[in-house]
This record gives C-alpha cells, sequence and structure tokens, in this order.
C-alpha cells in the first residue's frame, strides 16, 4: 500500500470530499496505476482517505491511501502529480505492508488562517475557559457545542490565527471555530485562508505528525 | 473579484460549479488576441454534458491566438448574491467580467431555456435587445439546436450561427479579430459577417445556408478533454460515430436537421477512444449519434472498443438503439440488464404515417432475444397527439404492453419484467413534413393522459407522462416568429427563469407574461397554410421545403419512405455537402 500526502489548495479547496474521491480515482486512471479492487459484486478501487477538511478550507497536509501493484513509492508520487487537477499536488510518498486506518488514528490538526488586520490577543482567552460554548450549525439546524475540551492551542501571531483542533472520531471544525471569532471579536478571516498543516496521531500523552509517523 | 467571489462561494450549493480549475484545462495565458466567452443557457451540470459546446471549446482554445472561457447560468442563490454584491457574471476560469470579452456566444438548447439568455443578459449588465447594445459592447451570438427556428429569441442577439460550429464559429471569429485589428465597427463585422455560410445577422434580416464540416472523419473533435470535479448529469467520455441519420421519422426534427449523413472511419473511431479513456480516467465510453444502430461499422467498432475499453476497465454504453437495428450478437457483447424501445405509436397504421418503420414481430423477436439474456427492465416511448392519431392508436399503446406480459409469461422464468412506458406529447416542429399541424390543445393531452394512467394500472407497469403546459410552450416557441421576443422579456420579469426545470416552471406567468406584452401567442398553436410563408423560411437548412411537403401527403396516404441507407430520396440535404454513407 502506498501512502501519499498531498495538496488540497486554491480552486479544489471548493470542491466537496464527495467529488475529491472521484477526482481521486479518476486521477489514479489516468496515471495508468494499477489499482486493487474489491472483490465484490461490483467491484471498487481501494482507496482510503484521512478525514476530510471542511468545503472551502484549504490544505497541505492530506493522506490518500492506494491499494496498488507493481509500482515505486516515488514513480507514484510522480504520476499522481501529472494527473491531477490544478490544486492537487503530493508532496510525499510512504510505504506500507498494512492499511494505517488515518481516519480513525487521527485525533487532531493544525490550522493556520491569515486575515488581512492584526488580530486581537483576547482571542487566546479561549483557551483558558473551562467551558467554552459556541453555536455551530449541523445539517442546516444550529446547535450549542462546548469547543473548550476541544482546543488543544491556540495563539494570534500579529495577523495569523495558529490553531491546533481536535480531528476525527470528536472533531471540531475550523471553520465553526472561525465563524464564531469572525461573529464575536469583530475579526474578518475568510474561510478560504483557513488552511490544514498537518495532522495528527496522540501516542503517549503528545502529539505526533502522522507524517512523522509514516516515515 | 476573485477575492469579492472567495467570501460568497461557501454561502451557495455546490461552489465547485462556479470555480473551474477541471483536469485538462487548456492554457488561459498563452498570448491571445481574441478572449472569447462561450454561453450556456443552464446550469453547470447540464452544460458540461452538452458535446457540442465542448467541441467547440476546445476548437477554439486550439486556434492561434484565441482564448475561449466558459459560463453556465448560475442557479438562483449564486444570482441572488451576485446581484446583492454588486458583482457581474463571470467566466469559469479567470474569473472575468463577462461583458468584457471580445466576443461572446451563446449555445441555446431547448426552448425553455429562453428565458434563461435573458437572465444571463441581465446578470452580466448588458441591455437584452441587440439593437440597444452600441459599439460599446462585445457582439453577442447564438447557435445551438435551436437554430432550426432562432426567430423568437433572435433579436437578443448581435448575429445567430445557423449550423455546425466547427465551420462557422471558427470563422466568424477569425473574421472578428480581423474586423478589429483593422479598427472596424461592430455593424461592419456584422455586415461582412452576414456572408458567411450560416450566420443569420437579425438586424439585415439575410437569407443564409446551414454551415456543415463536409469530411466528419477529419473534423476536430477533442480527446484532451475537461474532466469536471463534481458531479455532472452525463459524466462520461464520448465518441460521435456519426451525424445525420437515415430514418426520416416524420416526427423528428433532428432527422432532418442534421442531414446530410457523415460518419468516422472505424480506425479514427477506436483513435479516438483510446485517447479519451487515456486522457480523462473515465470510466464509461458512450456512443454517441442519432442513431447508433445504423452506423455501417457497428459490429466492428463494438468489438475493437470493447477489447479496449476492457483493458482499461471502462464500461461502453451504447445509446438510442433503435428498435429495427438491435440485434442479438450486439447485445450479447454488451450484456445490459435494461432494454429501451422507442415504438413511437401504438399502431401500424400510425407507424406508418410517422414513418416508423418497425412492426410489433421486430419488436417482439427482439424481446424474445433480450429475454433469453435475462433482460429485467423493458422502457417502452411513445408519442401522444401525433396528426391523425385516433383512441384505437392510443388502445396499441396499452397492447404492445399486454403482449411484452404474455410473452414474458411464456418464457415461464420467475423472474420479475418491469415495463416503463413514457409518453410525450408530439410538437410540430419546423423543419419536419408536419410543421404545418396544429399542436393539440391542452385538454386534449390531459384526456390522452388521463386514459393512459387508466389503462396502465398494471402490476409491474410504471407510467411517466411529459407536462401538458410546458408542451404549449415549447411549441409556442419552437414555432414563433420574432414578436416573441417581448414576451420572453416580460416572463423574465414575472420571474420565470429556468423553466426547463419542472419545479421553477409556471404556466401561469407565462400566460400573463403574452397577455401583458401584446403579444398574439395562439396563432402558433394553429396549423399553417402549405402556402404561407413560415417564419424560419429564411434559412436554407438543407432539406427542402417541397421534400417536406411531399413527405407530408404521404403522411395522410400512410405511405412509408424508406431508410436512405436503401436509396436517396432527394431531400435535399446533399446541396449543402454530399451525404456519405
Amino acid at each position: 500500500m502506498i501512502i501519499l500526502k498531498h495538496y488540497k489548495v486554491d480552486d479544489v479547496s471548493y470542491v466537496s470530499h464527495k467529488d475529491i474521491l472521484r477526482v481521486l480515482q479518476r486521477g489514479l486512471k489516468r496515471a495508468g496505476v494499477d489499482v486493487k479492487y474489491s472483490q465484490g459484486y461490483v467491484p471498487h478501487m481501494l482507496t482510503y482517505t484521512s478525514t476530510p477538511v471542511p468545503l472551502g478550507v484549504q490544505s497541505v497536509a492530506e493522506y490518500f491511501a492506494v491499494e496498488c501493484n507493481h509500482i515505486d513509492k516515488d514513480e507514484m508520487l510522480a504520476r499522481y502529480n501529472l494527473s491531477m487537477p490544478k490544486g492537487m499536488r503530493a508532496v510525499a510518498s510512504f510505504y506500507r505492508d498494512k492499511n494505517p486506518n488515518l481516519a480513525a488514528i487521527v485525533s487532531a490538526s493544525d490550522y493556520e488562517a491569515a486575515s488581512a488586520d492584526v488580530l486581537p490577543k483576547e482571542i487566546e482567552g479561549i483557551t483558558s475557559c473551562q467551558s467554552y460554548v459556541i453555536s455551530t450549525s449541523k445539517k442546516g439546524e444550529t446547535v450549542q457545542k462546548d469547543i473548550a475540551p476541544l482546543i488543544f492551542a491556540l495563539r494570534v501571531e500579529g495577523n495569523r490565527l495558529v490553531m491546533r483542533l481536535a480531528s476525527g472520531n470528536s472533531n471540531l471544525r475550523a471553520d465553526s471555530v472561525v465563524n464564531h471569532l469572525n461573529k464575536n471579536f469583530g475579526v474578518n478571516i475568510k474561510i478560504n485562508d483557513i488552511c490544514r498543516t498537518a495532522q495528527l496521531v496522540g501516542v503517549k500523552d503528545k502529539f505526533v505528525d502522522v507524517e512523522e509517523l509514516l516515515k | 473579484m476573485w477575492d469579492k467571489l472567495k467570501d460568497i462561494l461557501l454561502q451557495v450549493q455546490k461552489p465547485a460549479r462556479y470555480v473551474g480549475g477541471e483536469y485538462n484545462l487548456p492554457d488561459m495565458d498563452k498570448p491571445c488576441k481574441e478572449r472569447v466567452l462561450l454561453c450556456f443557457s443552464d446550469k453547470y451540470e447540464v452544460g458540461m454534458s452538452n458535446i457540442g459546446t465542448r467541441i467547440l471549446y476546445h476548437m477554439l482554445n486550439d486556434m492561434q491566438d484565441v482564448v475561449c472561457e466558459r459560463c453556465y447560468a448560475p442557479d438562483l442563490d449564486m444570482a441572488g448574491l451576485l446581484r446583492k454584491n454588486n458583482l457581474p457574471l463571470f467566466s469559469i476560469e479567470t474569473k472575468r467580467d463577462a461583458k468584457s470579452f471580445d466576443l461572446i456566444g451563446f449555445s441555446v438548447q431547448f426552448e425553455l431555456q429562453f428565458t434563461n439568455i435573458v437572465y444571463m443578459l441581465d446578470l452580466m449588465g448588458v441591455p437584452y435587445f441587440a439593437s440597444e447594445r452600441g459599439e460599446e459592447y462585445p457582439p453577442i451570438v447564438a447557435g445551438g439546436p435551436c437554430v432550426v427556428n432562432p426567430m423568437p429569441f433572435a433579436p437578443f442577439f448581435d448575429a445567430v450561427l445557423i449550423g455546425e460550429g466547427e465551420k462557422n464559429l471558427k470563422e466568424l471569429t477569425l473574421l472578428h479579430y480581423e474586423c478589429k485589428s483593422q479598427g472596424l465597427s461592430k455593424q461592419e463585422f456584422l455586415r461582412r459577417a452576414s456572408s458567411l455560410d450560416g450566420v443569420y445577422v437579425p438586424s439585415l434580416h439575410n437569407s443564409t445556408k446551414r454551415a456543415v464540416v463536409a469530411n466528419l472523419d477529419e473534423a476536430y473533435y477533442p480527446t484532451k478533454i475537461l474532466v469536471p470535479n463534481c458531479d455532472i448529469v452525463h459524466d462520461r467520455s464520448s465518441i460521435e460515430l456519426f451525424r445525420g441519420c437515415a430514418n426520416g421519422c416524420r416526427f423528428c426534427q433532428a432527422g432532418f436537421y442534421y442531414r446530410p449523413i457523415r460518419e468516422r472511419s472505424v480506425d479514427t473511431l477506436v483513435k479516438q477512444a483510446c485517447e479519451l479513456m487515456d486522457n480523462t480516467g473515465y470510466d464509461e465510453l458512450g456512443l454517441l449519434s442519432l442513431s447508433t444502430g445504423d452506423y455501417s461499422g457497428l459490429k466492428d467498432l463494438v468489438d475493437k472498443i470493447k477489447v479496449e475499453a476492457d483493458k482499461r476497465k471502462v464500461k461502453v454504453a451504447l445509446p438510442s438503439l433503435r428498435l429495427d437495428s438491435f440485434e442479438a450478437e450486439i447485445y450479447e457483447e454488451i450484456q445490459g440488464a435494461s432494454l429501451t424501445f422507442a415504438p413511437e405509436a401504438g399502431t401500424q397504421r400510425l407507424r406508418d404515417v410517422i414513418n416508423k418503420n418497425i412492426n410489433e414481430e421486430d419488436i417482439l423477436s427482439s424481446l424474445t432475444t433480450a429475454m433469453k439474456y435475462g433482460v429485467k427492465n423493458v422502457k417502452l416511448y411513445f408519442i401522444m397527439g401525433l396528426p391523425t392519431e385516433t383512441q384505437e392508436d392510443l388502445q396499441g399503446i396499452v397492447d404492445i404492453v399486454h403482449l411484452i406480459k404474455r410473452l414474458h409469461a411464456q418464457f415461464g422464468t420467475s423472474k420479475l419484467l418491469n415495463i416503463t412506458v413514457s409518453t410525450s406529447i408530439f410538437i410540430p416542429k419546423p423543419l419536419t413534413p408536419f410543421q404545418w399541424e396544429r399542436q393539440i390543445s391542452m385538454q386534449e393531452m390531459l384526456d390522452k393522459q388521463a386514459f393512459m394512467r387508466e389503462k396502465l394500472r398494471m402490476k409491474n407497469v410504471k407510467y411517466s407522462w411529459h407536462g401538458a403546459e410546458s408542451s404549449i410552450i415549447e411549441a409556442i416557441f419552437a414555432r414563433g416568429d420574432k414578436s416573441l421576443a417581448k414576451a420572453i422579456v416580460k416572463a423574465y420579469e414575472l420571474g420565470c427563469v429556468f423553466d426547463s426545470w419542472s419545479e421553477n416552471f409556471d404556466y401561469g406567468k407565462w400566460i400573463q407574461a403574452f397577455e401583458l406584452s401584446g403579444v398574439e401567442y395562439k396563432k402558433f398553436l394553429d396549423g399553417f397554410d402549405e402556402d404561407e410563408e413560415l417564419p424560419w423560411d429564411i434559412i436554407d437548412n438543407g432539406v427542402t421545403k417541397s421534400y417536406l411537403l411531399k413527405e407530408r401527403h404521404k403522411a395522410y396516404e400512410g405511405v412509408c419512405t424508406s431508410n436512405c441507407l436503401k436509396k436517396c430520396n432527394g431531400c435535399g440535404a446533399n446541396r449543402l455537402e454530399r451525404c456519405r454513407i
């Protein structure tokens, strides 16, 4: 199995995860990769992705795993980059015997967001709250959510916002946080200016970058 | 522009429709002297499924010094946000203001899309009528299948391209660049354009002859096509086997309009299919034409393509097979679980009137073969309201369904057979032998549908029908003249848009629009006299009026005309280019 770390930036950040899966599979076909198929009645490609980013959020740390035959991981990376639409570029590839099931083991993601203006330091106050409830929308309905336990870090550096948020089974969407900040702290950060910079796995009380884990 | 768009893209449904970035995108940064915008008067997912505009898009982008971009009708949520934020309609590729292009082309596919033309012109921020657009606006032209009778929408355009864009759009683009570099006015450009084949300039009301490509085998066909990032209606690659149709069904506009018949060779098609499969990664390949079963090398082609497709794990889809060309050996190759027949009429008498050369035996023998291969679904298509139709003909449809059920019972299989019957309403379209007929009234349509609903209430039979109200509007615009343009604008102002999407169609508003604009629309539903001048007579579409008239008379006598593959019937289309069969 080969795992690719890739970007999802610019135009394709507006393509939904469901559509991205198809884009990835078509790309593999164009690349001429001998992908393994499931053995069921309707065979499908054996491909796996990590937790998706919200629509409109960019990412330089997406992971995509493929079960395939007869291909070297560097060759795979080169072919991937020739066969994907603009905005999807692979930057590293790894070989694994077994599917690491990234979607299940990833527990946090790092995000950065840039604003045109300098951001107020009070934003960091959120991290010292025991409980911090925001309203987010879920399937068209507004729900209340306590985000304090889901924020592992949140810093302001000039006009940049740096966050480490829960990801995976218990998940905090970066766009929900930013929408809350825009509304309650009088800032203006565009959703499309948020970028996921890393996905992390919890190993013995600390977070390890997935890329380190795969190396 | 892009920065402002970022704010609104996440507030709309399916933003991927507006950002582009598809795989195989042509070079948008190449040095260019002419920037063309191709507009499609429906949503992205419909427009991207259209092969015609895709051919033209890639053709223009492959031309030296020309860059072509796309624009589709934005959905209502997007349009609302564009207006709210004071943003104009923009191109997908480089997000440029639509009206800043050198030349704008619209593809008009369907009569119920006419309000969308006004909708898009409105969003562009340009006056609706060509006569109100001065030199500061680029020429806006139209093309597409609706140009058979362009009169109802012609006043919106500076020119209407009649026929195949591979020829006249290419020539028009070159001419526009030439005129622009010489500093000539739009008026002068249009005057010169009117002498090209297949260019009708409404302000000059010039007669013109439809443009067609002489040799389809050598004609441009893109194989490095855009692969959309989001779901579209027909999400597959396609090859076009041939243009034109040899059958001459008397109700069918496409069958006459796309003549003369020109085929691509098997070798060319196999080459194009392989390139398409490799360049797109699609897992389905479609074989397109009006009557795929009539392609001279079909068996050879399917054999060769199957080998290539299997290698790449690609499925081959064969649409629109005519009943009589349905061959067991091909069916075995394709192994589908669904079978589609279009007998169009319920009795042999009426099938002779419309020149659908199929009899009951053909249907049954094809079905017998299909059942051997375990067909599960049978779809049947019929037209109601055809000239000379009687109650007996409607009963004939029901009888065919009974016959299929009996045949299935005789087979003694335990598998269920689902039968779907769909009826559409006959609209006497221009450039058919029935162009002089009247449109049946709304009450007649409703009565016929009620009859079918009642009679087809059977186990495992599903009946679906086409809206009566939208058929009336479609008929008016298929047969009307320039006076209707006013009504289109009025309907748009009353809120009619995306009329081809049944959830948006509002008949009441349309009737109100006709009344408010004072347009006499009922006359277009009546029949025309044979010696009367028809609104579309000024355009020579190939097939002659005298031939159509002869066919009309034969229809009333119930006399069939043989397939053109057997002998030339002298329809006149070969005056445009030689018919190659």
